[in-house]
């Protein structure tokens, strides 16, 4: 029930926001003439593509292309970023000086450069060497960013569970790696929900940085139709909807989440 | 069955002081006994059954389980540990599991069981521990005294040859306290080795072939029940049995 609030709020800020930039606008006679009818095209249309391809169907607009795109690289990213926290966090704890310690170093390396720079880094050094397309040296700077947050969420969330769940697990004969698979880290995953959440949904904000590497997704194609038609703010405005789309549905699946696993509570 | 020769334990506290838990402790625990541990708070009596799976380990000494030392370096640890079994003051239930998981993940985890012949031991001993109405309850709904019976079922389900208690029935209301008893007894009267830390000295005079009373590392006394209800020598005994009887 308190998502239902949480969402009418959310939508309620929106329509205000939008509604004082109009307003705003009227008072100060500025006279910028709407196109919001150019928008929909760009999200679906029907019609020929190209010459070649000009049999009439419904297509995807260039901003419905970079949605899918965005959407395509968040999803891959917050995979890996799991799997690279998991490791991460589980390495964080390690009774291993070597291990601990480069897993430290990797966490304060990434959490303390900027997102930018190392997505950068990675697209024309290390994918360069690699030979990896945009779409992986992006999903690769995403996924190594997040990952680091990821693992210090992981490592709180393992610290979190009471140590008599280790030791009966392991005084029942698991290992210490059957004890985190079966036992730690299923409790620590759904103690960390939230915060997970939320990093999950900065990634996919974040994600809008890779169209510094001529990745098109959403941003990328929003700019390059805003470059064509300068219809800056009906775009920027469908941009940051089908943003909110996107960051809107993660934190509900994560609530849904949530609230199916506290039957155990 | 259990030989524990000269150990020694020491503990850093994290202002660096040392706590001699365990001081050339040695004792004999043959099969089928069942021993009840005595003593202070602080005086060893948890060290002692952390160390016999290795939970904490020893400093020096040795401990042969089996006649296996079991502080050997070539000495899988998992494979004794199948072997002992241990319930622990506060359950440690896993509360993301219903009652059956509880019981029946290890077996498969560790023993290989397949999921069929798991559940039937599982429901087999959930109703000896007279429990299998709430198989698929999940912890948080179950009171003390269930918890730990369930804990008791977990734990036989991997047919261990040693069964360690810790203070089993310390965090529980007193109404409670009976029938985790109840279950302790039965099992100590089919011949089971036990060590039972516990003071509880209506449990120790009617199943124990020994009391083993502790301090500061070492054990001070150690007979029967009836003897440390009749005739104790020791002055620290008198003064411990006069404050919990
Ligand atoms: N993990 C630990 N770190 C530091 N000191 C400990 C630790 N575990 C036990 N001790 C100390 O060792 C001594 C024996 O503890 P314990 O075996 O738990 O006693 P008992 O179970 O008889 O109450 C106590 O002084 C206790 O404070
Ligand atoms: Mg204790």
């Amino acid at each position: 029930m308190t998502f239902n609030k949480r969402s009418l709020i959310t939508l309620g800020v929106l329509a205000i926001v939008t509604f004082a930039v109009y307003y705003f606008f009227s008072r100060r006679g500025i006279t910028y003439i709407w196109h919001w009818e150019r928008i929909p095209e760009m999200l679906f249309y029907y019609g020929g593509k190209s010459a070649e391809d000009a049999v009439p169907r419904v297509r995807m607009g260039i901003l419905m292309i970079g949605f899918v795109l965005t959407l395509k690289i968040s999803i891959a990213s917050i995979f890996f970023a799991i799997i690279i926290g998991t490791i991460v966090g589980i390495a964080r704890l390690s009774h291993e000086p070597v291990t601990r310690a480069l897993s430290l170093g990797y966490v304060e390396l990434i959490r303390n450069t900027p997102l930018l720079v190392q997505i950068y880094i990675i697209y024309f050094f290390v994918g360069s060497m690699l030979r990896l397309s945009a779409f992986a040296a992006g999903t690769a700077a995403l996924s190594i960013f997040a990952g680091a947050y990821v693992g210090e969420i992981v490592r709180a969330g393992i610290q979190s569970i009471h140590k008599g769940q280790m030791e009966a697990s392991r005084s029942l004969g698991m290992s210490y790696a059957e004890a985190m698979r079966h036992i730690i880290l299923p409790q620590a995953f759904k103690r960390i929900i939230p915060p997970l959440a939320g990093q999950f949904i900065s990634l996919v904000k974040d994600s809008s940085l890779v169209s510094v590497i001529a990745l098109a997704d959403l941003m990328f194609q929003g700019q390059q139709a805003v470059a064509r038609t300068y219809h800056a703010f009906e775009i920027y405005f469908t941009i940051a909807f089908l943003y909110l789309v996107m960051t809107f549905t993660l934190s509900m699946a994560t609530q849904y989440i949530e609230r199916r696993l506290a039957i155990s509570d | 069955m259990i030989k524990a020769r000269n150990v020694h334990k020491t503990f850093k506290t994290p202002d660096r002081k040392e706590v001699k838990a365990l001081v050339d402790f040695s004792t004999d625990i043959k099969k089928g006994e069942v021993v009840v541990i005595i003593g202070p708070s602080g005086s060893g009596k948890s060290t002692f059954l952390r160390c016999l799976n290795r939970l904490d380990e020893i400093d020096s000494g040795e401990i042969f389980i089996d006649g296996v030392n079991i502080y050997d370096k070539k000495v899988n640890i998992n494979e004794i540990r199948e072997e002992i079994g241990m319930v622990f003051q506060l359950f440690n239930l896993f509360p993301h599991k219903t009652v059956l998981e509880n019981v029946t993940l290890a077996q498969m985890v560790v023993r290989k069981k397949n999921k069929e012949e798991a559940l039937e031991v599982s429901r087999g001993l959930l109703h000896k521990v007279g429990i299998l109405e709430k198989e698929n309850v999940y912890p948080a709904q179950l009171s003390g005294g269930q918890q730990q019976r369930v804990a008791i079922a977990r734990v036989l389900a991997m047919h261990p040859k040693i069964m360690m208690f810790d203070e089993a029935t310390s965090a529980l209301d007193p109404e409670m306290i009976g029938e985790v008893l109840d279950v302790m007894k039965t099992l100590a009267k089919e011949g089971r080795t036990m060590v039972v830390v516990t003071h509880e000295m209506g449990f120790a005079r009617e199943v124990s072939d020994r009391v083993v009373f502790m301090d500061e590392g070492q054990i001070v006394e150690e007979g029967t029940a009836e003897h440390f209800f009749t005739n104790p020598v020791h002055e620290r005994t008198k003064l411990f049995l006069s404050q919990i009887l």
